[in-house]
């Protein structure tokens, strides 16, 4: 016996018949049971899904197409054949209504009983195989649904605007992104949408329609939409061509460049305050060597060396200030490795004081030190924090008066290591205070002529104490002097 | 340019406005300096120069436009030529000339001069001069 071959059910009352067509299958090299009677092929055959079943027709207990209908109910593709002696054309089409896949007329010979055998289990192997098909095919479309859905959603959800237009102009899709970048408050699919476009993208799409070959390749635009702020957006042209070549229509992708431009305007400015910046002091240099080598200006030699120390002082201020912007370039990059040691700020400030003591001898100021016993050690990068304390000091000199006085006081507290320089210079008004960090502002008043600086002094000591999570702080009053206070955090471990 | 004798210069940079007066001084004219826009003004009124070159940028990004409007807003200022000097040029992003009429309107002032200062750009500009 062979189960890949089939499993037959014989239903009949004719024991010889019943038990004829048993062997003679089993031979064959199926899998056959038999049920005596309509009730016993009933039960046989709803609870066991037969490949072929073969019931006959007039049973004492059940009629034979009441067995096949409650068979095909529960079975639908069991193929069932109903055998009779009594074939009428009506019982026929009655049996082959409720579903049975033949007639068998009793008494048949074995060849032509083996032959419709054979043909259901065809006909059951073709039912399986269709209904195998139907669950692929629907699992495929459930995939394509799903997969189709999840490109919209994606689709949907990017900040670009996705806007698709046929040749004609008219919009095969869109996003939300797409409405709002353009300013549309409604778009219906298959409308011309031309007119409501800029005309910067109109353009890039009529060049790309009028084009004879299709070019596979972007045409970017710029434009400004005005919905409350001034948006900048850019828009991406790309043609989409059919498979057969010839051009389906337009892809355009919206992005808000807005915050690009803004950095790009800061940016240029920073340039041309650089620029600035750089040409004042070799303008002065090149017009005081001018002044010298004039043949129609006669000075005396004591002017012209004035003239060379100038233009001497001039040169080291610009070099200065080079320095200062490549500090800052560094910065800005990251490129600057740190190098992290324990740093004792009394140190820092004890060599920094020597350094400038020239300049402070000069002014004839008093330093005073208030300097707490125990500092405990910050870890971070000791040119960074000479820094601080070099640019600190000496706008502490440079702006303070002839004999006035330098306070340097550092403290500290569980987490924060505060530094105070306090001196009794010129000080700020307040509008000149809240520009104090930016880069290239300095203070021009009657009280600060003649003092030079980069005008970057304190925007690197605002970058260094950002960088580390400190906090500047100042304070200070016109004419009377002013106050920066530095927090650092302690790093503990 | 016959007219030209006094010329009034304001700039904030000492070493510009030194130099300037050297060389404008030895070709003959008679130099008056001022160190900042608020200063300038006030020498301009007690000594009503023939002309006057003020710095762009001194106190304040606009303290030359601020001093030239002034200047300009004077009976005197009316009557003579008013440059502005300044280092930033259109390479430098400042945009801005005094070709046009409204922009010599607008800014107020009768020229553009680049630093460091040409001598013979200022005196061409002297004789150019519309005085009406």
């Amino acid at each position: 016996m062979n189960p890949q071959k089939g499993n037959i059910l014989i239903v009949d009352d004719e024991k010889g018949l019943r038990l004829g067509t048993q062997r003679l299958l089993e031979e064959e090299g199926y899998v056959v049971s038999a049920a005596e009677n309509g009730t016993e092929g009933l039960r046989y055959g709803t609870q066991n899904e037969y490949d072929v079943a073969v019931i006959d027709l007039k049973m004492p207990d059940i009629d034979g197409l009441d067995v096949l209908k409650e068979i095909k109910r529960v079975h639908p593709n069991t193929v069932c054949f109903i055998a009779t002696a009594f074939a009428s054309y009506d019982t026929a089409v009655q049996s082959t209504r409720l579903g049975a896949f033949g007639y068998i007329q009793k008494p048949f010979s074995t060849e032509e009983f083996i032959y419709q055998i054979e043909q259901g289990i065809k006909q059951r192997n073709l039912i399986l195989a269709a209904e195998r098909l139907a669950i692929e095919r629907e699992q495929n479309l459930l995939e394509l649904a799903s997969e189709k859905s999840r490109l919209n959603a994606i689709i949907k959800s990017i900040s670009e605007g996705v806007l698709v237009i046929n040749i004609n102009g008219e919009v095969g899709y869109y996003n939300y992104a797409a409405l709002k970048l353009l300013n549309i408050t409604n778009i219906n699919i298959g409308e011309n949408i031309l007119g409501n476009l800029p005309s910067q993208i109109v353009e890039l799409v009529e060049k790309i329609y009028s084009s004879d070959k299709i070019l596979l390749k972007s045409f970017t635009t710029e434009f400004v939409s005005n919905k409350g702020d001034e948006l900048y957006i850019e828009a991406a042209c790309t043609p989409i061509p059919q498979p057969d070549g010839s051009l389906a229509g337009v892809v355009i992708i919206l992005s808000n460049i807005t915050e690009y431009r803004r950095i790009e305007i800061i940016k240029n400015q920073f340039v041309s305050m650089v620029a600035h910046e750089l040409k004042t002091p070799l303008a002065a240099v090149q017009g005081s060597l001018n002044i010298i080598l004039d043949k129609s200006i006669t000075l005396t030699e004591e002017k012209e060396e004035d003239y060379i120390k100038r233009s001497t002082y001039r040169l080291k201020s610009l070099t200065d200030l080079v320095n200062d912007l490549l500090d800052i370039s560094r910065m800005e990059l990251k490129t600057k490795q740190r190098e992290i040691v324990n740093v004792h700020i009394e140190n820092v400030i004890a060599s920094t004081l020597q350094m400038l003591e020239l300049e402070i001898s000069k002014k004839h100021l008093t330093i005073n030190k208030k300097i707490q016993k125990d500092l405990p050690v910050i870890k971070a990068d000791i040119n960074e924090i000479t820094r601080i304390v070099t640019n600190l000091l000496s706008n502490a000199i440079k702006y303070n008066r002839e004999k006035g006085e330098i306070i340097i006081e550092v403290t500290c507290t569980s987490n924060f290591l505060s530094l105070k320089i306090q001196d009794t210079g010129v000080g700020m008004k307040p509008d000149e205070k809240v520009k104090l960090f930016t880069e290239f502002y300095r203070a021009k008043n009657e009280k600060t002529r003649g003092i030079n600086g980069t005008g970057l002094g304190l925007s690197i000591v605002k970058r260094i104490v950002d960088s580390y999570y400190g906090r500047i702080d100042v304070e200070s009053e016109f004419g009377v002097g002013s106050t920066f206070l530095i927090n650092l955090p302690i790093n503990h471990n | 340019m016959e007219n030209v004798k006094k010329i009034l210069l304001v700039d904030d940079d000492i070493d510009l406005l030194e130099q300037n007066k050297t060389l404008l001084e030895s070709k003959g004219f008679e130099i008056i300096t001022a160190e900042s826009a608020e200063v300038g003004f006030k020498v301009f009124e007690k000594e009503k120069p023939d002309a006057a070159i003020i710095d762009l940028i001194m106190e304040q990004m606009d303290s030359g436009f601020i001093l030239c409007y002034k200047i300009k807003k004077t009976e005197h200022g009316k009557k003579i030529p008013v440059f502005m000097l300044t280092s930033a040029t259109y390479e430098t992003g400042f945009k801005f000339g005094a070709s046009s009429k409204e922009e010599k309107e607008w800014i107020k002032c009768d020229g553009i001069l680049n630093k460091p200062v040409v001598v013979e750009e200022l005196i061409s500009k002297l004789e150019n001069f519309n005085y009406h």
